[in-house]
């Protein structure tokens, strides 16, 4: 009985338990700093456990909607229109698993990487509400809801981004990041205003029946403004200036966990495209939009690339042009959706796939560019050599996170690439073209980092020596990509094919 | 056109405006205040937008201490109103309060002056 | 460096922060029968505190309390929430119970308005009432710094209404 109230309520336990030890951190991180590192901990541990139980429920038995406030949480008891639901589905698995990794792994390195620096409560507080707000906003299945987790995530990791506030490039990037952001999170309200007038109702499957039976074009407007802002926020490239600013300017061990922020906004415009306007818009439109952000996405991120010498600024380019390789996928999914064609789900898997493989490898380089950049003090891939000989396992760490974001054959990342340029090809083979292009020139580019930084002969560089909790951060998530590369098919039929069940169909026909 | 008309457009001709003129500040002005100004102004702008949503002709306001009818209109677009105006208070502490920063470390509240990022 | 304004600012400071409290908390109690509630009442109490700041240019040793006032309201309204699990988080369970605030109403209609009627909903307006009242304070303190440095941290988080 109370087993199965546990998992009945895991969802709101994942948004309930960060909150809930991010403000016990900010009242008894006043009585000694052990305390609030303590409590950090454990609010980190009860929310993964809590996402492993409802990972674990919906993989083996069937996932359900999770009403606030109700007698009981079954979507029977959505009797008023403006009771908040979670949607507990296998998208929001495979988003909240990517989001808990990636935690986890920033977590444990945060404790030894930021121990230098003074009011630490109040990183861990902001620390877990910004996981609270990501978790909430690909959890959740209420408009409004949304723009209260987008705005906590924001207001959140800009102020993480802003931690080291006596440099004053952080200060710069947080600034830039937060005035985009708040225009960004009013846009999102005015056309939830727009579609709340159109249909009077807020929850997205109600809101699903409202389009199908009417789509104006007002709708059309507010489909095109969420969709300007979810991908502004995801860092797809008309609108990605903010990502290298905030991913090199924020403090080392946050930065893989501000990039799955934005993979978090990448969530959220999926299942708003598949979920809610599908059934109004044409499909192949919207799913055209998306192809065309990714394309570009690709290619601009790729060829900034290129140019950077600065480590942490060349991996967050790279992370851009990964998001085109998800947009482009989901969006052929889209396009083919509901017309029969087999390969539209073989892109979903793909896309997906590479969503949970990129969140982890992405991570993966980031930690241990950090480490590289806290051990040495140098930025600038010119300056560095010859690391090799001095960090063995961070030299590692890298050269594994290198193969995985280019897609080299034994890696997870080739695993999820070959699904996308199969898929992709039989839709365009021009995108499969531009797609396995940018993946050589990605091979370049990170080689030319890897041989820049590690190989080359002993400079003499290292000024301090990494600490045992940043090389666990980093095994954790090389670990988890050992697991993806090994057994890519187990991973693709448990998590990643309830997740593609979960975006097409987990509106559908919920409503009584 | 009747005075009926004019009002029912009014508040939607406000919102324009204020958003408008919101934005316009957001784009073009090189001054941070400026800048955060353009936002609060936009955001009144939305805030406005909802709550000429929810106007019925002829309902009252949802409270129900005292009520002289039970013909009220839906109190869903001023909870959002309520809590944007929480969440605008947040984000505008949050970046006056980096205003206050980038000022003591560039010495400017000039957009010019922020490059450092790019170096 | 010592701020502090006439003794004629400073009595009717004195004189008004009551009222003005008294009327916050008239707010965030009535926050579920009339318009109002955690957050505007905690608002008006702030506004207390903008007056004590202008006034005598300092809060003493409040500064820690206000940021602990801060904590324990937020903790405590996720508390409440959280007890409501076994139905739904949220749930108000206190509602039809004879409680402090389990009186019973009817579900639809004019009522006269009494106060121990809303269940959890009063708890958290409180809960919200002083956390906000202690967040804006301290916001209002740190910008007031007249040296214009901000040297300790950026900003306190109220992102629950």
């Amino acid at each position: 009985m109370t087993l199965d109230i546990i998992i009945e309520n895991s969802p709101t336990f994942i948004l309930a338990i960060p909150l809930l030890f991010a403000f016990l951190t900010a009242v008894l991180g006043w009585v000694s700093e052990k305390i609030g590192e303590i409590l950090f901990g454990i609010g980190l541990a009860l929310t993964v456990f809590f996402v492993g139980v409802m990972s674990f429920e919906v993989l083996t038995a069937e996932s359900w909607f999770y009403v606030f406030g109700a007698e009981s949480p079954s979507p029977e008891n959505i009797t008023s229109f403006f009771r908040i639901t979670f949607i507990a589905d296998g998208f929001a698995v495979l988003a909240t698993i990517t989001i808990s990794i990636t935690a986890v792994a920033a977590g444990i390195y945060s404790y030894s990487f930021m121990k230098d620096e003074s009011g630490l409560n109040k990183f861990y507080t902001l620390f877990l509400l910004t996981l609270a707000g990501v978790n909430g906003m690909v959890l959740t299945g209420d408009l409004f809801n949304l723009f209260v987790w987008f705005e906590v995530t924001s207001v959140a990791s800009c102020a993480l981004i802003a931690f080291k506030n006596y440099r004053g490039r952080s200060v710069e990037a947080a600034l830039k990041y937060m005035v985009l952001s708040t225009v960004g999170g009013l846009v999102v309200l005015f056309s939830i205003g727009l579609l709340y007038g159109q249909h009077g109702v807020l929850n997205y499957a109600l809101l699903r029946e409202g389009i199908a039976g009417s789509f104006t074009f007002l709708d059309k407007l507010a489909l095109g403004l969420l969709a300007v802002v979810f991908a502004m926020k995801a860092s797809s490239v008309p609108m990605h200036m903010w990502a290298p600013d905030a991913y090199g300017e924020a403090p080392g061990s946050v930065t893989p966990f501000i990039a799955v922020t934005s993979l978090g906004s990448l969530f959220v415009l999926f299942r708003l495209f598949f979920g809610v306007f599908s059934v109004g818009l044409d499909v192949a439109i919207l799913g055209s939009l998306l192809i065309v952000l990714g394309a570009l996405s690709m290619i601009v991120g790729v060829s900034m690339a290129l140019v950077q010498s600065d480590l942490k600024r060349l991996i967050a380019y790279l992370s851009v042009s990964q998001v085109g390789y998800m947009m482009t996928a989901i969006g052929v999914g889209l396009a083919t959706l509901r017309s029969g064609e087999g390969f539209g789900d073989l892109a979903m898997q793909g896309g997906l796939f590479h969503m949970l493989n990129d969140g982890v490898y992405k991570a993966l380089l980031f930690l241990s560019a950090v480490a590289v950049i806290h051990t040495t003090d140098i930025r600038s891939l010119n300056d560095l050599g010859g690391l090799a000989h001095k960090m063995p396992y961070t030299t590692f760490f890298f050269l594994f996170g290198a193969l995985s974001i280019a897609g080299i054959p034994p890696t997870s990342g080739f695993s999820s690439k070959l699904l996308i340029y199969k898929s992709v090809y039989l839709y365009s083979p021009i995108l499969a073209i531009i797609a396995l292009v940018v993946s050589i020139i990605t091979f370049a580019i990170v080689a030319k980092a890897f041989f820049n930084a590690f190989l080359g002969p002993d400079q003499s560089l290292m000024k301090r020596r990494i600490s045992k909790p940043m090389l666990w951060g980093m095994g954790i998530l090389t670990v988890v990509l050992i697991v993806f590369t090994l057994f890519p098919n187990v991973v693709v039929a448990e998590i990643v094919d309830p997740a593609v069940e979960g975006l097409i169909g987990s509106l559908e026909g919920v409503l009584p | 056109m009747s005075w009926d008309t004019v009002f029912m457009i009014m508040p939607y001709l406000t919102v324009v405006i204020l958003l408008s003129i919101g934005l316009y500040a957001v784009l073009f002005k090189k001054n941070l205040i400026k800048i955060i100004m353009g936002i609060a102004i936009m955001q009144n702008g939305t805030n406005l937008f909802l709550v000429s949503l929810a106007y019925r002709d002829g309902y009252y306001a949802p409270i129900f201490t005292g009520a002289e009818s039970t013909e009220m209109v839906m109190p869903t677009p001023h909870a959002l109103t309520l809590t944007s105006i929480v969440i605008g208070l947040a984000t505008t502490a949050l970046l006056l309060s980096f205003t206050m920063m980038i000022k003591k470390h560039y010495n400017s509240i000039n957009t010019e002056d922020m490059r450092r990022c790019k170096e | 460096m010592k701020w502090e304004m006439s003794r004629v600012v400073r009595t009717v400071t004195d004189i008004m922060v009551v009222p003005i409290i008294v009327f916050g908390i008239y707010l965030v109690l009535h926050g579920h029968l009339t318009p109002g509630g955690g957050f505007q009442g905690g608002a008006v109490i702030a506004s207390a505190t903008a007056l004590l700041i202008v006034a005598y240019g300092s809060l003493g040793k409040h500064k820690k309390n206000l940021s602990t006032m801060e904590g324990i309201g937020l903790t405590a309204f996720i508390l409440i929430a959280l007890f409501g699990i076994g139905y739904t988080m949220f749930y108000n369970y206190l509602t039809g119970t004879l409680g402090p605030f389990g009186g019973s109403l009817p579900y639809y209609g004019s009522n006269p308005g009494y106060i121990n009627t809303g269940g959890t909903v009063t708890l958290m307006n409180l809960m919200v009432g002083i956390e906000v009242s202690a967040a804006l304070s301290l916001i209002l303190w740190m910008m007031s710094k007249k040296s214009g440095v901000i040297s300790t941290d950026e900003d306190s988080e109220e992102v629950e209404d």
